[in-house]
């Protein structure tokens, strides 16, 4: 069964947004947005909550105690080795090793949580919904299979008030997003 | 909007009385114990003129950066420049005390001394004396300057404006570069030379960082004490959001670079070095020691780490309280124990901080009163007013 979207094509982030507002108002589900950068203001109208912070400070808190647990593994336990004197267990020189290699764990571990979550691959074929969308435009996507025909026609001329340069019909076999 | 602060009296008088405490435990502390009082007038000195230089530095940025965010809140920083000329009267008759801090201005003493003969081409009285002054006026007329144009862009028209405004950033990029040079001299000369054996180059980078950290906080402290009072109505979670990333991101910056210095030496193990470390080591300066990383590092770090406590006023609020004393016991962790040695905070301590705490008070405020509260001809004013992201 194919989807079908309307899709509002905008120029400037200002129309994009206040028509996002707009469509909220008069309760339009809004089925999701693409901008050639990030914009923090949709982040927020969206209702859009990301954990990813919460997940890379777990990461980094894994990563100082698993690094600090290697080095004193290697440095006291399996191979201690005396340099000029200093005690095995040396917290001082351990603590440039731990941040560069605990960035690098937050790091790692972030691109894969997110890639997991969001379903990334390498390779993967996304479903665009606008090409212009990854060059200069704003689009907005609004599922309309459940809208009957005045609701879709509200829904047209509520973004063209608000400045769609376009509105379009789409339609799609499988979502790949 | 209340747009025009002025000094009340009862304010005056508080700070004018805590000025006088000031100037009796100066002068009852040089009858008593001359050295332990000249010691202790370096650390308040150096630390209200941290917290100016900070302020100062803070505002170059700002206007080299162009940031819209911050410029509803310039007069702050431009207040807190108005401190210097002070400091710089303060520092002068610093000369009466020379011999009581320095080891390295007494004669008999580098007669002899290889690493202090060796040094004395530098670390002489007269070359000292020159240094500060050369510093001290570079500093005081580029405050004027800045200030001067600041104060002009509100009664200039549009077009003056942009030239105005072009015209302080130009200066602002001619006073980072002489702050940069003529502050690491400063800091030699004043805090690393009272032990005169022993060097760090990373020195003046880590006590400039710590002058641009609590001199932000001391600014975001004055601007929240303003709002409390009902200025600044504009005043919103994002502007909180970038005073408090500045701490953030700049007590950061702090941690490194005594990080930094501390490592260096203590895996270099090299005796004329670790001395300095050794000596702060001892039973009590231990605790300092460790109190001292705690209070600027590690409390601002992990308590403005979450988001939302970095957009709450009562949570940096106590995050700046801890780094004026933080700077403190920096400062005193720094001075003390090369010239004195005691670990002793009794009324001679208690009575400058008091005094000199009043005094920038009372400079800080008088300078705000002088002009409008919101610089009503900045460009980026509209976007100050309305920041958000």
């Amino acid at each position: 069964m194919s989807r079908a979207f309307k899709i509002g094509v905008f120029n400037e982030e200002e129309k994009f947004i206040s028509s996002i507002k707009s469509l909220q108002e008069k309760e339009f589900i809004i089925y999701d947005v693409f901008t050639p950068y990030p914009i923090h203001e949709v982040f927020h109208l969206l209702r859009r909550k990301s954990r990813l912070p919460t997940a890379a400070y777990f990461f980094g808190l894994f990563a100082i105690i698993t690094v600090l647990a290697f080095l004193y593994y290697t440095s006291v336990l399996d191979w201690p080795i005396d340099y000029g004197g200093k005690p095995f267990n040396s917290f001082p020189s351990f603590i440039v090793v731990t941040i560069v290699l605990t960035i690098f764990t937050v790091t790692i571990a972030s691109l894969a949580a997110f890639s997991a979550r969001s379903k990334l691959y390498p390779g993967k074929e996304n479903t665009i919904f606008d090409h212009r969308s990854t060059d200069d435009k704003f689009i907005i996507v609004v599922n309309t299979d459940s809208l009957n025909n005045s609701q879709l026609g509200q829904l047209v001329s509520l973004m063209q008030e608000e400045g769609a340069v376009e509105v379009l019909d789409k339609e799609f076999e499988t979502i790949n997003a | 909007m209340k747009e025009q602060l002025t000094v009340s009296t009862p304010f005056r008088i508080i700070t004018l009385a805590l000025i006088l405490v000031g100037i009796f435990t100066f002068i009852a502390g040089l009858f008593s114990d001359p050295q332990r009082t000249w010691a202790n007038y370096l650390i308040v000195n150096y630390y209200f003129l941290s917290l100016a230089m900070g302020g100062a530095f803070f505002f170059v940025l700002q206007s080299i950066s162009q940031s819209g965010w911050s410029s509803a809140f310039k007069r702050v920083p431009e207040a807190m420049m108005a401190y210097i000329p002070f400091a710089a009267v303060f520092f002068l008759i610093l000369y009466f005390g020379l011999h009581d801090l320095y080891h390295w201005s007494h004669s008999e003493a580098v007669a002899g001394d290889h690493v202090l003969e060796h040094k004395s081409a530098f670390l002489n009285i007269p070359f000292f004396m020159i240094r500060m002054i050369i510093c001290f006026a570079l500093w005081i007329l580029f405050a004027r300057i800045l200030r001067r144009l600041s104060l002009h862009e509100d009664v200039a028209d549009n077009d003056n404006v942009m030239v105005l405004f072009n015209k302080s950033e130009l200066f602002s990029k001619i006073f980072i570069f002489i702050f940069a040079i003529t502050f690491s001299f400063t800091t030699f000369d004043w805090i690393m030379s009272i032990d005169a054996h022993w060097y760090s180059t990373i020195f003046a980078l880590k006590n400039m960082v710590a002058a641009f950290l609590h001199g932000v906080s001391v600014l975001t402290f004055i601007v929240f004490i303003l709002y409390r009072k009902g200025y600044f109505p504009f005043l919103n979670k994002y502007h909180l959001h970038d005073f408090s990333r500045y701490v953030f991101i700049l007590s950061i910056v702090w941690g490194y670079f005594w990080f930094a210095q501390f490592m260096i030496i203590w895996y270099g193990n090299i005796p004329e070095e670790t001395i300095y470390y050794y000596v702060r080591w001892q039973e009590g300066w231990k605790v300092l020691f460790f109190l001292e990383i705690g209070l600027n590092w590690a409390i601002p770090f992990l308590v403005l780490l979450p988001v939302k406590s970095g957009r709450n006023m009562t949570v940096i609020t106590v995050v700046i309280l801890f780094l004026i004393i933080g700077q403190y016991i920096d400062l005193f962790v720094q001075v003390i124990p090369g010239t004195t040695g005691l670990l002793r905070f009794g009324w001679i301590e208690a009575g400058l901080i008091l005094g000199y705490t009043g005094l920038f008070a009372l400079v800080v405020v008088t300078a705000l009163s002088k002009a409008r509260l919101i610089p009503s001809g900045h460009p980026y004013l509209e976007e100050s007013l309305n920041h958000r992201f």
